[in-house]
């Protein structure tokens, strides 16, 4: 298979450490994403998916494990000038383009501060011209440069987030539930923006999304998390023909599909943790079903999971 | 089939600083007896609009009726003063919204908000309305009612507070029940609980639910009939498996196309073009023929009526006329067409 361009080891991130009210958000996942491909992360709210993203890109200090970039670890003591470099390299795409644009900037300043924080333009004429051109690029045009956030529409907001996160020519772009805020007609229009700039520019993406058809649609591998762990990770089309993981199961089993015949005659499955009845000496962890195909089970269970597999 | 509530060329704008928007630009539609009518369309197509000015929650101030009629047992809804639509209100009427933190009280125990419009409505004692109010929270699958009674809405999770609000709004064992996407805000596992939920009350009570939704899958899980709004009006509207397996409308086109099925190859999502219509000043014609290939000439000029495909379904575009050139479908709504008996794409075998 291709490069690996990142690797997640063992990565937890506990809020209120130590404390009665101690959460364990991200509980010891481990994942890798590879070059040019889109990992889509999906899970219920509260599932810790967000805060994979945000302990990926430094915006928490992770509590424990690594991320290597390259083979370079983005964690642990860092230097103003070594993080820089991460920051050029890995941009964020954030869910609500109403708040994650500042209101007081025009779209020309907005777009340009990662261009000048790192200095990529030589002087005032190639600033705009770089910003003219990533408008052009996510679908608008120049003359919005000197517009406000707020004369924009929804779809229009996440086309400039998506211009911010380009402008410094990154690797590699989080996600996270960027097309949740839009409507339908307008989700489309951003999904394919996302899908022709990965083909242009070779972006590799990590998508966070709880919109399974639309994580499906767009990635090339998937990872499910339940309570701050992953519990299956699987190429997409794999993960919907045969998820093996109860949890997915039940996950699958709840999206309504836009077809009253399937609606009329799905069937939903529940999701009860206590059906593995864990005990302290099993050692639970994600094992290879098949080939990329892996989820998270006991010693125990790995023998009917496999044979669960083969049957389908 | 006895029809509850009738929307009669409902017209409505708004008074802004910017000029008149023209948000709802002629409604018609039925509600028939414990039947659920979904309203599907993107942010700004009315469809919030008009549940609400059937509640008449809109400010006074700057909401005016221009024309047309809602009639509810016998009477105008739009001419009723406030007193008299407060006894409507919550009683024979009554609406879940999309917020369930925001539409409970946080500083009041569930129990009180749960007895108001039982003590408001009906003539019972607190006792009593305590005794209903426990029995409804029993009824919508909440755990120790007894106890719950008494905790406030932090205390519970987003599923369980939209369980609450149901029970609360189904107090008075309302005639009709507006849901404003109800389960928006919820995760894909909750929200699947809570439409078997509302599915469950509603052959119980016998109630008429209007059903708000932008999710395609969710109109496919609840729905009777179906209204797609766009611009402030309805362009189509007809049974659940005629407007999804036998749509008629460009834009209900693009509605099931642009949404990825799990089937979806790797081609390009279908995506409607553009962006929604300004209401403050309305195209001419039809409404969404400036971002539809399938535009006519006159579509630009004159706005399409209703042409009828059978006895429930119509459409309002100019596509159905017998002048009108026959054209193709996007390829994903003629999949669907080959499933339904009477199109013209139809393959045999049943729906």
């Amino acid at each position: 298979m291709a490069e690996k361009l990142l690797e997640i080891k063992n990565l937890k991130q506990y809020f209120n450490i130590g404390k009665a009210n101690e959460v364990r958000a991200v509980d010891d996942i481990s994942f890798d994403i590879y070059r040019g491909e889109t990992l889509g992360l999906v899970g219920e709210s509260g599932c810790g998916k967000s805060t994979t993203g945000r302990s990926i890109i430094r915006l928490y200090d992770a509590t424990d494990g690594d991320v290597f970039y390259e083979g370079e670890n983005v964690h642990g003591k860092k230097s103003k000038q070594d993080l820089k470099k991460f920051n050029r390299k890995m941009q964020m795409i954030f869910q609500d383009p109403y708040a994650s644009l500042n209101q007081r900037m025009k779209v020309m300043d907005i777009i340009a501060e990662g261009i000048d924080i790192h200095g990529l333009a030589k002087d005032q004429t190639e600033r705009k011209k770089m910003v003219y051109d990533l408008l052009e690029t996510v679908g608008l045009n120049k003359e919005h440069a000197n517009r406000y956030p707020h004369e924009f529409s929804g779809g229009q907001r996440q086309r400039l987030g998506i211009a911010r996160a380009l402008a410094v020519d990154p690797d590699f772009i989080i996600a996270d539930e960027p097309i949740s805020a839009l409507d339908v007609s307008i989700q489309a229009q951003v999904v394919n923006l996302l899908k022709e700039l990965q083909v242009e520019k070779g972006l590799t993406f990590l998508f966070i999304a709880h919109d399974l058809s639309m994580v499906k649609y767009i990635s090339d591998r998937i990872g499910v998390m339940y309570f701050g762990k992953l519990v299956e990770l699987a190429p997409a089309e794999e993960l919907y023909n045969n998820p093996l993981h109860p949890y997915t199961q039940s996950l699958l089993s709840a999206i309504p599909l836009p077809d009253p015949n399937y609606e009329r005659n799905r069937v939903r499955k529940s999701y009860d943790p206590a059906v593995h009845e864990y005990t302290k000496a099993d050692d639970v962890r994600m094992r290879e079903i098949s080939p990329g195909h892996f989820v998270q089970c006991s010693e125990r269970e790995l023998e009917s999971i496999k044979a669960a597999a083969v049957t389908k | 089939m006895e029809k509850i509530l009738q929307v009669k060329d409902l017209e409505l704008s708004f008074n802004t600083q910017a000029g008149e928007v023209k948000a709802i630009r002629g409604v018609n539609f039925d509600l028939n007896k414990g039947e659920t009518l979904a309203i599907v369309g993107e942010s700004g197509s009315g469809k919030s609009v008009t549940t609400k000015s059937i509640m008449r929650l809109l400010p006074e101030q700057s909401a005016e009726f221009k024309n047309g009629e809602i009639l509810f047992g016998g009477r105008d809804l739009t001419k009723l003063s406030d007193k008299e639509m407060q006894k409507i209100r919550g009683k024979e009427i009554s609406m879940i919204f999309q917020d369930p933190m925001t539409s409970l009280n946080p500083t009041m125990p569930i129990g009180r908000q749960l007895t108001e419009p039982l003590l408001k409505h009906q003539k019972i004692s607190k006792t009593e309305a305590k005794k209903v109010a426990i029995d409804l929270l029993r009824l919508v699958g909440m755990p120790k009612p007894e106890l719950r009674m008494k905790q406030y809405p932090h205390q519970f999770s987003g599923g369980q507070r939209q369980r609450i609000v149901i029970a609360i709004s189904l107090a008075c064992n309302p005639k009709i029940l507006i849901a404003d996407e109800p389960t928006t805000a919820l995760d894909v596992t909750i929200q699947a609980q809570i439409l078997e939920l509302m599915k469950d009350l509603q052959k119980k009570i016998d109630t008429s639910i209007i059903f708000i939704t932008h999710d395609l899958g969710v109109v496919a899980n609840v729905a009777d009939r179906v209204a797609v709004m766009y611009g402030g009006k309805i362009v189509e509207i007809g049974t659940v498996d005629e407007v999804f397996y036998n749509p008629q409308h460009p834009y209900t086109w693009g509605l099931l196309s642009s949404m990825p099925s799990l089937d979806t190859e790797d081609a390009k999502l279908y995506a409607i073009p553009g962006t929604p219509p300004d209401l403050l000043d309305p195209p001419k014609g039809d409404a969404f023929a400036l971002r539809s290939e399938y535009a006519l000439k006159i579509d630009m000029e004159q706005n399409p009526p209703f042409f009828k495909v059978s006895e429930t379904h119509s459409a309002a575009t100019w596509l159905l006329h017998p002048d009108a050139p026959q054209v193709e479908p996007p390829l994903t709504v003629i999949e669907r067409m080959k499933k339904f008996p009477g199109s013209r794409y139809y393959e045999g075998g049943a729906v």
